[in-house]
């Protein structure tokens, strides 16, 4: 099956500012990749470059296997919801999509079909005769998933899809995203700002940091690689305490074991980082509860992919 | 996916419309549907008709002859009609750009030189209707001296030409302007210095650096042209050198409007996010 996104060195500046510099991923069919970046990081920039609305300055990339040089055959081929699309105020949902539709090649009866069919994918059916004027946030950003789907694209750019939407309607639209890449099979490529968004739905995470790529791979692999800090915390039984502290020390893999200030009855443990931290964090809980210890609570800091991402775009 | 769609619509006798039509129609709709051309129409026809009735009073007065009054509400007509159409066409790309929505045009493949000329023809519209509004005034003002069919067809070319001449120029500020607001004041900029030499003392203008300035304008030279037929009586291939300028800024500027503007309908530069 042909990579559905494959970048090379992909670079674009404007003068001496350089907005994105050698960008090179891959993203496979079905697969969600979430972008991740502080503010002018690059994102919308690359997605700009990727769906060619922007000619990079350097490098090379294919979409769905197209060559960069053939853009209109690329915009044949994906779909798009830029950051912050605007939307026509005086078109009803219906209308705007059955134009989209007829401007990728759709005929009058097919255009109104398709339109239909999305309306309803999307949760928008009763309101399709309704003024875009009258939708709210959440309603414009499924309208404009529908938008992005009107060519059955193989490959979807969202950015910043669930931008100023409540938890509801951002559970809905992070719904469709998952249903473009398992129903439809399209690979998508999601930006966010939510770090929860995208640890929870993408199969894999480039963070960009700067114009560069900061880390990309799995949220387990980027945590791994971010030289986030690995600890965790143990609230042991009081009269548990000191034996608590003499089993950690002796412990493989453990390389503190101290009582944080204020905390009564916590440990904090600081792991090797040679070794995972989920498995580092079991071996504790194991080698306490093997050795008697009450152990009431635990929590482990530091492998959870906001960490990971501060520690990478502050590092900079 | 787009060969695909077209292919199952070609099996099933469905034909897909070229990308600059589909946005005609869009546009069409935006414009006629959306109730804006229909406001602008009616405040060009109660123009026309206070201009209409002034001159009719004027003639009555025997202070305008009835061939002049003809001539000049047709005049009237042109160039308003005209400003309507660059209105419009100055709005047309800068316009987008600020309402957010020229990304997603962008984002078919739909040839920006479509776009262009889809967004173009749109405007033309403009210029159809308010010549349709002068049609009666015309008939009623040049009925008496037997010039309504002259008067008509010769304002129908010389404002058909200097309409799209107007709409062309709009569309190129349009695509280069940095705002909407840029865009329509520099439009209107334009326009007025193009109606600047029919304010010249009448000396003025018989010189020949008046004259010059006079033909190579399109909308003084084709006003000229209308005046010579209506006014004058003259048959239309007489004076066909004052069309010279409209036919050339016609041609000209759409093809500019089309080829050149529509390669400079793009996103300004940005790197947020």
């Amino acid at each position: 099956m042909t990579t559905a996104i494959e970048a090379h060195g992909v670079a674009k500046s404007y003068g001496s500012l350089v907005a994105v510099e050698n960008l090179t991923f891959t993203v496979e069919p079905g697969e969600v990749l979430g972008v991740l970046g502080p503010n002018g990081a690059g994102k919308t920039t690359a997605i700009r470059v990727l769906t060619t609305i922007l000619s990079p300055t350097h490098g090379s990339f294919s979409v769905a296997g197209i060559p960069h040089t053939r853009p209109a055959a690329i915009r044949r081929a994906v779909g798009v919801l830029p950051e912050s699309a605007g939307y026509p105020e005086r078109q009803t949902g219906e209308e705007y999509l059955r134009f989209h539709a007829r401007l990728f090649g759709h005929s009058r009866p097919s255009a109104r079909s398709v339109a239909r069919t999305l309306l309803e994918d999307v949760g928008l059916a009763e309101r399709a005769t309704s003024l875009i004027a009258s939708y709210s946030r959440g309603m414009r950003q499924r309208l404009g998933i529908a938008r992005a789907l009107v060519n059955d694209p193989r490959v979807v750019f969202l950015d910043e899809p669930t931008l100023g939407l409540d938890p509801a309607g951002q559970r809905q639209i992070l719904g469709n995203v998952r249903g473009i890449a398992s129903e439809r099979g399209a690979a998508v490529l999601l930006c966010s700002h939510l770090l929860a968004e995208v640890e929870e739905n993408c199969s894999r995470v480039l963070i960009l940091n700067r114009g560069h790529v900061a880390a990309a791979g799995t949220v387990a692999e980027i945590v791994r690689q971010a030289a986030a800090p690995r600890t965790a915390r143990l609230q042991v039984a009081a009269e548990h305490m000191e034996h608590a502290v003499a089993v950690l020390t002796g412990a493989s893999g453990v390389d503190d074991v101290h009582r944080p200030d204020g905390r009564a009855g916590w440990l904090k443990v600081v792991f090797s980082r040679a070794e995972e931290g989920d498995g580092q964090l079991n071996l504790a809980v194991r080698v306490l509860l093997d050795a008697g210890v009450e152990l009431r609570a635990f929590e482990l800091e530091g492998a959870r992919l906001s960490d990971a991402f501060l520690a990478m775009t502050e590092a900079d | 996916m787009t060969e695909l769609v077209e292919t199952r619509d070609r099996a099933r006798g469905e034909r897909s419309a070229p990308g600059w039509l589909v946005v005609l129609g869009q546009e069409l709709r935006d414009l006629w549907l959306g109730g804006r051309g229909l406001v602008l129409s009616f405040a060009f026809s109660l123009l026309v008709g206070i201009i209409a009735y002034l001159v009719a009073t004027n003639t009555d007065l025997n202070f305008l002859e009835q061939r002049e009054s003809t001539s000049l509400t047709l005049q009237v007509a042109v160039a308003i009609g005209g400003m309507l159409t660059l209105l419009v066409a100055a709005d047309a790309v800068s316009g987008e750009r600020e309402r957010g929505t020229l990304e997603t045009l962008l984002l078919t493949p739909v040839s920006r030189r479509e776009l262009a000329t889809g967004k173009l023809l749109a405007s033309l519209s403009l210029w159809f209707a308010a010549f349709i509004i002068t049609v009666p005034y015309v008939w009623f003002l040049g009925n008496g001296v037997g010039i309504v069919d002259e008067a008509l067809v010769a304002g129908l070319a010389v404002g058909t030409l200097v309409a799209v001449f107007l709409a062309s120029l709009g569309l190129l500020v349009s695509c280069f302007a940095g705002s909407n607001r840029v865009s329509l004041s520099l439009s209107l900029f334009v326009l007025l210095a193009l109606v600047a030499p029919t304010q010249l003392p009448a000396g003025a203008q018989q010189a020949w650096a008046g004259d010059l300035l006079l033909r190579v304008n399109p909308l003084t030279a084709g006003e000229r042209y209308v005046s010579k037929i209506v006014v004058s009586g003259h048959d239309w291939s007489e004076d066909l050198s004052w069309l010279l300028s409209p036919v050339i800024g016609a041609v000209v500027f759409a093809l500019a409007a089309i080829l050149v503007g529509g390669r400079y309908i793009r996103l300004r530069g940005g790197v947020s996010g």
